[in-house]
């Protein structure tokens, strides 16, 4: 027994214990079941598993600090009216909000942050990380750190376009099924129904192996296949709005379909579609850089979060964590984006369960 | 039971419908390519002997109607051409690869059901508490993780930190049974992980809706013990959404397949398939994407069957 188990051990249950004093029945029951957990992995892992939670707890509560501090810098510089709705934000939405400020910034600032050039070669292949290089170099030597900068611009901002354009595409496609109804809607309906039954992977395989993997087919082939979402759940939910009396009486007033999208059905049905924009975001955003992980995405020699990862793949069978830098990025995005939408969808909808 | 017979021959007819314009999207979206096949083919060697050669080869002096017809003619019976790179017969290069693929598919399958079936019920029963939440986070973080990154994770842990698993799932014909399950689990594990995640949240989401219904209230009030809520009330109505789970998530292991092939080097459909795309070789990428289409379209039938099957309300449609 070292010290640091015998401190572990006394930590958890010392904070158990005052939990349970407290009357904090849900710390306590979490606390509590990693101690007992503990015990297990203890066993089986010895000391440098507890280590592990010990990290992971670490990072957690890092995590949460982060996101309180965030939350609380929010409801400060925002107006009252919006201050209100942030304080009933749970420490995850406010989390997802950290991170996706954090990337905007990354982004946006890409050229100034980042030390080297984006596909400039500095050094040998998979020279290891220096001073100058925190990451190390890629395969031919460039500089991973900046490469992952850089990688917020194109990637993110790549699946935003191609967000973007789905959602324009959809959402345009829906409103107008929904004012329009008859065979235009039918047609809409069946199309968006065919795209939907090839999933979606396999749909962008099939049309990059026919265009090519230029950037704009990428953009545009993503768009067709994720729009059909956003038609089905816009044409939903104008359907409800479009049965509504002020639409009757919109109508009888002669006012053009376009007049009623705008003004009469679009106010009343953004809380949906904002959400639907992050989840959307999510799926374009992972499926793009799933194709650039398979090297049909965005090309070299723009740095790109999927292609990295598959480029410096190799460095993975020495036990080198370096790859997974880039899929770390990819994915704590996502969960980020997901964190956010799931508080709207909570808020906007009284959606109680997801 | 004739009512029911019809109902879902009508379910199967419009599922052979879908497929049947699928195969013609996949068909003529090739015909889409500027130029056509020759000239990709050829690309910049192209002479304009060479292309009318390579033209009169794959036979695209005739109309596409007719091709089209005659591909479809051949798909169903399972040849599907030969390949423009290799001049294999793309048949003989994807069956075995598509055992392989299915294999696949179903150990994943095989593991990730129940346990998320158990899970998501389990954590349904402890909704709103601190486990709910914390299963929340982890599955939502599971399913946002793209498949290389846990796959890669995996690969870094289990097999090179480790040596507990092969980081390459190469096979061979002589393997027994159980080396094969061994040599195939992390690329398993993967799809286990991002499927058991989507199948734990959407069957959770099933029984809270159920147990909001007022006749889980009355079974509760009457002073019933919760776990026979579950089982006697709420889990004959849960079998209708639990099955379409299922079968969808299973069809989501369909996508998910191609990329952890990739990651792994496991000699399945997906990894020829992304060859393919990259090589231009059209008539495999054709049929590995009908083939993927078509079982997609089985599976959501599936579902569309099962609800049907298990929730008579279904079966008068208003």
């Amino acid at each position: 027994m070292s010290m640091f188990v015998i401190g572990y051990y006394a930590a958890l249950i010392a904070a158990s214990c005052l939990a349970a004093y407290f009357q904090r029945r849900q710390v306590f029951l979490l606390l509590f079941s990693l101690t007992l957990v503990s015990f297990v992995l203890g066993i089986i892992g010895g000391v440098p598993a507890l280590r592990v939670v010990t990290i992971c707890a670490g990072l957690l509560a890092l995590a949460a600090g982060t996101s309180y501090a965030f939350r609380e810098f929010l409801i400060q510089i925002s107006k009252p009216g919006l201050a209100k709705e942030l304080r009933t934000a749970p420490l995850t939405a406010a989390f997802g909000m950290f991170v996706i400020f954090t990337y905007a910034i990354a982004g946006v600032f890409a050229p100034w942050i980042a030390p080297h050039g984006e596909s400039e070669v500095i050094s040998s292949a998979f020279a290891p990380a220096d001073e100058s290089m925190l990451l190390g170099a890629d395969q031919l030597g460039r500089d991973i750190f900046s490469r992952i900068i850089f990688g917020a611009r194109n990637s993110v901002g790549i699946a935003l376009v191609a967000t973007t354009l789905a959602f324009v595409m959809g959402a345009l496609a829906g409103l107008l099924a929904a004012v329009k109804g008859g065979w235009f809607d039918n047609f809409i309906g069946r199309t968006a129904d065919v795209i939907m039954s090839v999933p979606s992977l396999i749909f962008a395989l099939l049309m990059l192996s026919i265009f090519g993997t230029n950037l704009w087919v990428i953009v545009v082939v993503v768009a067709v296949i994720y729009s059909p979402r956003v038609f089905r759940l816009t044409r939903a939910v104008a359907g409800n709005i479009v049965v509504m009396d002020y639409i009757e009486a919109a109508k009888l007033r002669g006012e053009g379909d376009w007049y009623l999208i705008r003004k009469e059905i679009l106010p009343n049905s953004t809380a949906p579609l904002i959400a639907e924009f992050g989840l959307e975001f999510c799926f374009v955003f992972l499926l793009i850089a799933g194709l650039s992980f398979l090297g049909l995405g965005i090309q070299p020699p723009t740095a790109d979060w999927g292609s990295m990862v598959r480029e410096n793949a190799t460095l993975i069978s020495f036990g080198d964590i370096t790859p997974l830098i880039p899929a770390a990025a990819i994915a704590l995005l996502t969960v980020a984006v997901n964190f956010v939408v799931d508080w709207m969808l909570f808020r906007s909808s009284g959606l109680k369960e997801m | 039971m004739g009512d029911l017979l019809g109902l879902v021959l009508k379910r199967l007819g419009l599922g052979l419908v879908t497929l049947l314009v699928v195969s013609i999207l996949i068909f003529f979206a090739v015909e889409l390519l500027p130029g056509d096949i020759a000239e990709a083919v050829l690309g910049q060697s192209a002479t304009d002997e060479t292309l009318a050669a390579l033209r009169e080869q794959l036979g695209l002096d005739r109309p596409a109607i007719v091709r089209y017809f005659d591909w479809l003619g051949g798909a169903v019976v399972g040849d599907f051409g030969v390949s423009l790179v290799s001049g294999d017969r793309v048949t003989d290069a994807i069956a075995d690869r598509f055992l392989n693929t299915l294999f696949l598919a179903a150990y994943a399958a095989v593991i990730a059901v129940p346990i998320s079936i158990f899970l998501g019920v389990v954590v349904a029963l402890l909704r709103n508490t601190v486990f709910d939440r914390v299963a929340n986070v982890v599955t939502l973080t599971s399913i946002s993780s793209p498949e290389f990154f846990l796959g890669y994770i995996l690969i870094l842990y289990l097999a090179v930190k480790t040596n507990a698993f092969p980081a390459i799932a190469s096979l061979s014909g002589d393997m027994t049974f159980g080396e094969l399950l061994h040599r195939t689990f992390l690329p398993a594990l993967t799809l286990v992980l991002v499927v058991t995640a989507h199948m734990m949240r959407m069957t959770r989401a099933a029984i809270i809706n159920l147990l909001a219904s007022p006749y889980i209230e009355m079974a509760r009030l009457k002073g019933m013990p919760p776990w026979k809520v579950i089982v006697k009330h709420a889990l004959p109505n849960a079998w209708a959404p639990i099955i379409n789970v299922v079968a969808l998530n299973l069809a989501y292991l369909i996508t998910g397949v191609v990329l952890v092939e990739v990651v792994f080097v496991y000699p399945g459909v997906g990894q020829l398939l992304v060859d393919a795309v990259s090589k231009r070789d059209f008539p495999i990428v054709q049929a590995c994407c009908l083939i993927f289409a078509a079982t997609f379209i089985l599976l959501n039938l599936a579902a569309d069957v099962g609800a049907i099957l298990t929730n008579p309300r279904l079966r008068h449609p208003k």
